[in-house]
């Protein structure tokens, strides 16, 4: 009886010590970030006190207004919005049809295996270092500060993630379904726009969305081909203005809290192909 | 894009030897579009950068030779960011591989919740890096960030505490971030894992009378080791490349505590416009991630495999 009792307990001690262990981890992850959020909406007076105000401030909108109207953190808004959805688009795009062909065709001399690590492999180059010959291309090319060069280089750096990505939920799909199609007379292309391509939509989805948080969130190549204000992601509108001599927190913090809310819907939408897309589609999840 | 050709095709000559042909030419043209981006864009610039490495000079006085490399050596500041990488990479890899693997743990039994658990700690890893650099300006100021503050208001001496304004905390403040964002996916992919470790293996050590400590060593462990290398490769590849936050946060700085591979190539190329000894610091880089990507393939290829 005793000993039941006493392992009763120490299971319920346990649990208990497992809620707090996990309530602390929940705590740090959103903490720092609660309290950015707060500067964003707190006036000045309020963000420079002491003790610091968690939770007792009467909030402001005025940093928003300040950032997105007055500066010019609306058009870099813009821009990164525009950069991320072009260059998903032409990854997604020449991305799926190498894939598909390598999912599905058996090419001579191992080549689908070949190419699929080549391609795999030119995502494993760490980016200063494509980032210096990158910016010497497009200087050369007077292609620096424009739209333009961002959407190509990270329609190239997304490719790989694509192909990689892509071949894996293509190779999920039941290859008869297309031969049946083409048996019924549709061309290659046809079975694959009209049967392959909705059946790999939620494959096709969350590939996408992963491209737009890394366009979304991507800082050093955008920081070393962009200077002018016009065409500035914001992530790097954000950086300039961070380590200039006198900071305004508020509408940093409003920035911030702008850049990061798309990235945390998008990633929430995922969630069930996060773990397959964090590790290249190594881990299914 | 496509040549209309292959869009158009009808049946009237699936027997003719020219739709043989283009039956064959088929899958790459496909590809070729992937493929001539990629030499574009990834293989291009790594020829420019190894040409560029070695020259030194510019415009008309270009001269060719290997004294980019050569300088690495007595570069003490290299060797400076160097070690500076090495310790980040090593001192962050270890802690969030332990916390995430301790969370995972903890999670990866019948628990309330868990899904709302697991999208909250997705939140750190999901910023914007420079988002991540902004939030910990906030925390880590010293004046009225909000780690002090609340230090200060529980009768603390928070005068030495100016984290990454100190160059004797400056590195370990910049660590602490790192394994901040990044241990939830060490937790991700870890939890993956577990999760799909089957029930039977366990069983079995419960009938032979194992205890928990031996379970998790021979049963846990060797179960998920495709996971943890996995997860170790991902991070390491990455954490030798550290940029973005380090950035935002100190530059460096103050002096150069907090100066990795990344951070020294981007001064030598875009502040001192050196960009053939950039170039040369690259190669470095990307030697040392080389075998790391390597290791990562390889196993890759194994899982694909199995």
């Amino acid at each position: 009886m005793k000993a039941t009792a006493n392992h009763a307990r120490r299971s319920s001690l346990t649990r208990v010590a497992r809620y707090a262990l996990l309530a602390v981890a929940v705590c740090v992850a959103i903490a720092p970030v609660y309290w950015m959020l707060t500067i964003s909406v707190k006036t000045e007076v309020d963000q420079f006190a002491s003790p610091p105000r968690w939770f007792d401030f009467s909030p402001t909108l005025a940093h928003y207004i300040d950032a997105f109207s007055t500066r010019s953190f609306g058009s870099f808004l813009l821009t990164s919005a525009i950069v991320a959805a072009l260059s998903t688009l032409c990854a997604m795009t020449i991305g799926t049809l190498a894939a598909y062909a390598l999912a599905r065709f058996r090419l001579p001399a191992g080549l689908n295996k070949r190419l699929s690590l080549w391609i795999l492999s030119t995502r494993m180059f760490p980016p200063i270092v494509t980032a210096v010959p990158l910016f010497l291309m497009m200087r050369d090319l007077r292609l620096l500060n424009t739209i333009g060069s961002l959407v190509v280089v990270y329609t190239a750096f997304n490719l790989p993630f694509v192909v990689w990505m892509m071949i894996g939920f293509f190779r999920e799909l039941p290859r008869e379904l297309e031969e049946a199609a083409m048996v019924d007379g549709d061309s290659r292309l046809g079975a694959l726009r009209r049967v392959v391509l909705p059946l790999a939509a939620p494959g096709l989805a969350a590939t996408a969305v992963f491209c737009l948080i890394v366009s979304w969130n991507e800082f050093l190549l955008a920081l070393v081909l962009t200077q002018t204000e016009a065409a500035m992601t914001l992530p790097v509108g954000i950086a300039g203005r961070v380590t200039q001599y006198e900071i305004k927190w508020g509408v940093m913090s409003a920035a911030g809290v702008v850049a990061m809310m798309p990235i945390l819907v998008f990633a929430l939408s995922v969630q069930k192909y996060l773990v397959r897309g964090l590790s290249l589609g190594a881990v299914k999840g | 894009m496509l040549p209309s050709v292959i869009m158009n095709s009808d049946k009237s000559d699936h027997s003719g030897k020219f739709f043989n042909w283009r039956e064959k030419a088929f899958p790459y043209l496909l590809i070729a579009p992937a493929i001539a981006v990629l030499l574009a864009l990834s293989i291009y610039p790594l020829l420019y950068i190894i040409k560029i490495s070695f020259q030194t000079g510019s415009g008309e006085s270009i001269k060719w030779s290997l004294s980019n490399f050569t300088r690495l050596f007595s570069d003490s500041f290299f060797r400076d960011a160097l070690l500076h990488t090495l310790i980040y990479a090593i001192v962050a890899l270890t802690f969030e591989f332990l916390i995430g693997l301790g969370l995972a743990l903890l999670v990866d039994r019948p628990l309330r919740g868990r899904n709302v658990f697991r999208a909250v700690l997705l939140i750190p890893m999901m910023l914007p890096p420079v988002v991540v650099g902004v939030v910990w300006r906030l925390m880590f100021n010293p004046n009225f960030g909000a780690i002090n503050g609340t230090l200060k208001s529980m009768g603390a001496n928070t005068d030495a505490l100016t984290w990454t304004a100190s160059p004797a905390l400056a590195l370990a403040s910049v660590i602490a971030v790192d394994v901040w964002q990044w241990t939830p996916f060490m937790f991700l992919i870890l939890l993956a894992g577990l999760q799909a470790i089957p029930q039977e293996p366990y069983e079995a050590a419960m009938v032979d009378g194992a205890n928990w400590r031996q379970t998790f060593f021979h049963v846990t462990l060797p179960l998920l080791k495709p996971a943890i290398l996995i997860a170790l490769l991902l991070r390491t590849m990455d954490l030798l490349r550290v940029f973005d936050q380090i950035f935002i946060l100190t530059e460096g700085g103050p002096g150069f505590a907090t100066e990795t591979v990344s951070l020294y190539i981007y001064r030598a190329a875009f502040r001192f416009f050196d960009f053939g000894y950039a170039a040369a610091m690259s190669f470095v880089l990307l030697a040392l991630t080389n075998a790391i990507s390597y290791a990562y393939i390889r196993l890759l290829q194994r899982q694909e495999t199995a």
